[in-house]
């Protein structure tokens, strides 16, 4: 019957859609959280950075 | 928002979309006009409720932006309008599929589809601003005042075009909205459709929002970063 | 002399010094009819109301787009954009200012164009373009109050000529249809009750148009 090729495209294009879309979100959320993450880590190693060196000024200050 | 609501959410979703095709492809009988085509309808009307629905939040978020100026409510705009998009797109491809074989035709210019068309042109130059303007600082705004602009549109085109259509009748005689459901097991399924695109709209828009939201996330890192490093750099 | 009046003169003292937007307006009105004619080829000039009326209006906003707005683009083209926010005008009285200018570019422009169409579509100049001006005035008032509002925006954004029609026809599309559709009853000769359901809709789009220009104006008017 021809009218069930029409229904079955109709609902697969309605799932290619969302898997579509659902994909990408996930694909970029993934990236991000990476980069994030990268981030984070250099943040926090900049930090500690500065913190040493604040050690150290204070130990040399007080001595 | 976190990552358990989504995921809730996304349970939600599956187990009402689930139970929409068991009703749609086993429960519900076939309509004696149309046939089983008839069945689109169970999935084009969703779509369309979820196309006009998210274009009236793109513009409520619209409006709470200017007015409160946070960021929060322009990212929910776009992941809305974004969503949007898509439903919409499937309004008018399961539309156009559903009509060839009842109408012959692919596109008849009836209110309804035709409405939906011009919301699909009102969504693409919401994104498309959005696109080209987003080197500037002012980008937010701009889509924030077309955004509303539309939505308060939208209730004239419906309207105007309905107003249209009954002057000038389409050649093809226009089906009204299908919504002649006589058998209580029709209505039914369309309203276990329509909870299931609900589900799977906010479910959708719920992921977009986190990554608009965890992008924001990241430019404030990088800034910090980029001070920090500035700072240390200094004390070396 | 109040802000409204400051902007609204200058606009038109800049126009009439030199300005082109009344004659590219009228230019562009004119070769969009010339095209309309020989593509949609009207059989042996027919007096043929619905046609004329489409024919008229594809005109209106074409040229509309192009040229209505040229009033708020004259400010950014020599940087002045920052000294009319400076000046103690607020915004929305700006808004009003550009739009009566807009406004008074496109009627001098439409009744050039409604000339023209009565020619090329063998009407007759009779009372019924009298119904024909007013529904026409009410397009170009509503076409001017969203362009001014969209082009404070497309200026901004690269790509902005792009932007504006693609922004611009969706919205307009109520007014389009009531407009048309009542243009081709007047032009048939009916009077303004027998499509008095159009002209309420084109009146609701003015209303709304204006409202949300007069209040979403400052949000988009800047410099950069």
């Amino acid at each position: 019957m021809n009218n069930l090729g029409y229904l079955f495209a109709a609902y697969t294009i309605i799932f290619i859609a969302i898997f579509l879309y659902a994909g990408f979100i996930w694909r970029r959320q993934a990236r991000l959280e990476e980069d994030l993450r990268n981030i984070e880590r250099k943040l926090k190693d900049v930090r500690d950075e500065i913190a040493a060196h604040n050690g150290r000024d204070v130990r040399s200050a007080s001595s | 928002m976190s990552a358990k609501t989504a995921r809730l959410m996304g349970l939600l979703t599956l187990a009402l979309m689930i139970a929409a095709l068991f009703m749609v492809f086993v429960y519900v009988p076939t309509e004696a006009d149309q046939g089983i085509v008839q069945r689109i309808f169970y999935f084009h009307v969703p779509c369309a409720w979820v196309a006009f629905a998210a274009f009236a939040l793109v513009a409520i978020a619209g409006i709470f932006y200017l007015w409160l100026g946070q960021q929060i409510w322009d990212d929910l705009a776009y992941a809305a309008a974004e969503t949007g998009m898509v439903f919409c797109t499937l309004v008018l491809i399961t539309g156009s599929i559903w009509a060839k074989p009842i109408w012959g035709a692919w596109w008849t210019w009836d209110s309804r589809l035709t409405t939906t068309l011009i919301l699909w042109l009102l969504y693409g130059g919401y994104l498309l601003l959005r696109a080209m303007a987003d080197d500037t600082s002012q980008v937010a705004r701009f889509a924030a005042v077309v955004g509303i602009i539309a939505a308060a549109d939208v209730p004239v085109i419906v309207v105007s075009v309905r107003l249209w259509r009954t002057i000038h009748p389409a050649v093809l005689v226009t089906r009204q909205g299908g919504h002649g459901l006589e058998d209580p097991r029709m209505v039914a399924t369309l309203l276990v459709s329509m909870a299931a695109f609900t589900a799977l709209f906010g479910w959708l828009l719920m992921l977009r929002f986190a990554l608009l939201r965890a992008r924001w996330r990241l430019e404030c890192a990088a800034r910090e970063l980029g001070l920090a490093a500035a700072a240390a750099g200094d004390l070396r | 002399m109040n802000g409204f009046a400051t902007i609204l003169v200058k606009d038109l003292r800049l126009e009439a010094r030199g300005g082109d937007s009344t004659i590219t307006l009228a230019a562009m009105s004119l070769l969009i009819l010339v095209v309309i004619v020989f593509a949609l080829d009207p059989v042996g000039g027919a007096r043929d109301a619905a046609t004329a009326a489409g024919a008229l209006w594809v005109a209106l906003i074409f040229s509309g787009m192009i040229g209505a707005t040229r009033a708020l683009v004259a400010e950014r083209r020599n940087g002045c954009t920052a000294a009319l926010l400076l000046s103690p005008v607020d915004r929305a009285t700006i808004y009003c200012a550009k739009l009566a200018a807009a406004v008074i570019f496109m009627a001098v422009a439409e009744i050039a164009t409604v000339i023209v169409m009565v020619l090329f579509f063998n009407l007759d100049f009779d009372f019924r373009l009298a119904r024909l001006a007013t529904i026409v005035a009410a397009g170009a008032l509503g076409f001017a109050a969203l362009a001014t509002l969209l082009t404070a925006i497309a200026d901004r954004v690269r790509g902005g000529d792009l932007l504006l029609p693609l922004l611009a026809v969706p919205l307009f599309v109520p007014a389009l249809i009531a407009g048309v559709r009542a243009s081709t009853a007047a032009l048939a000769g009916a009077p303004f009750m027998a499509f008095m359901q159009w002209l309420k809709i084109l009146g609701a789009f003015d209303l709304l148009f204006l409202g949300a220009g007069y209040l979403l104006f400052e949000h988009v008017i800047g410099e950069d």
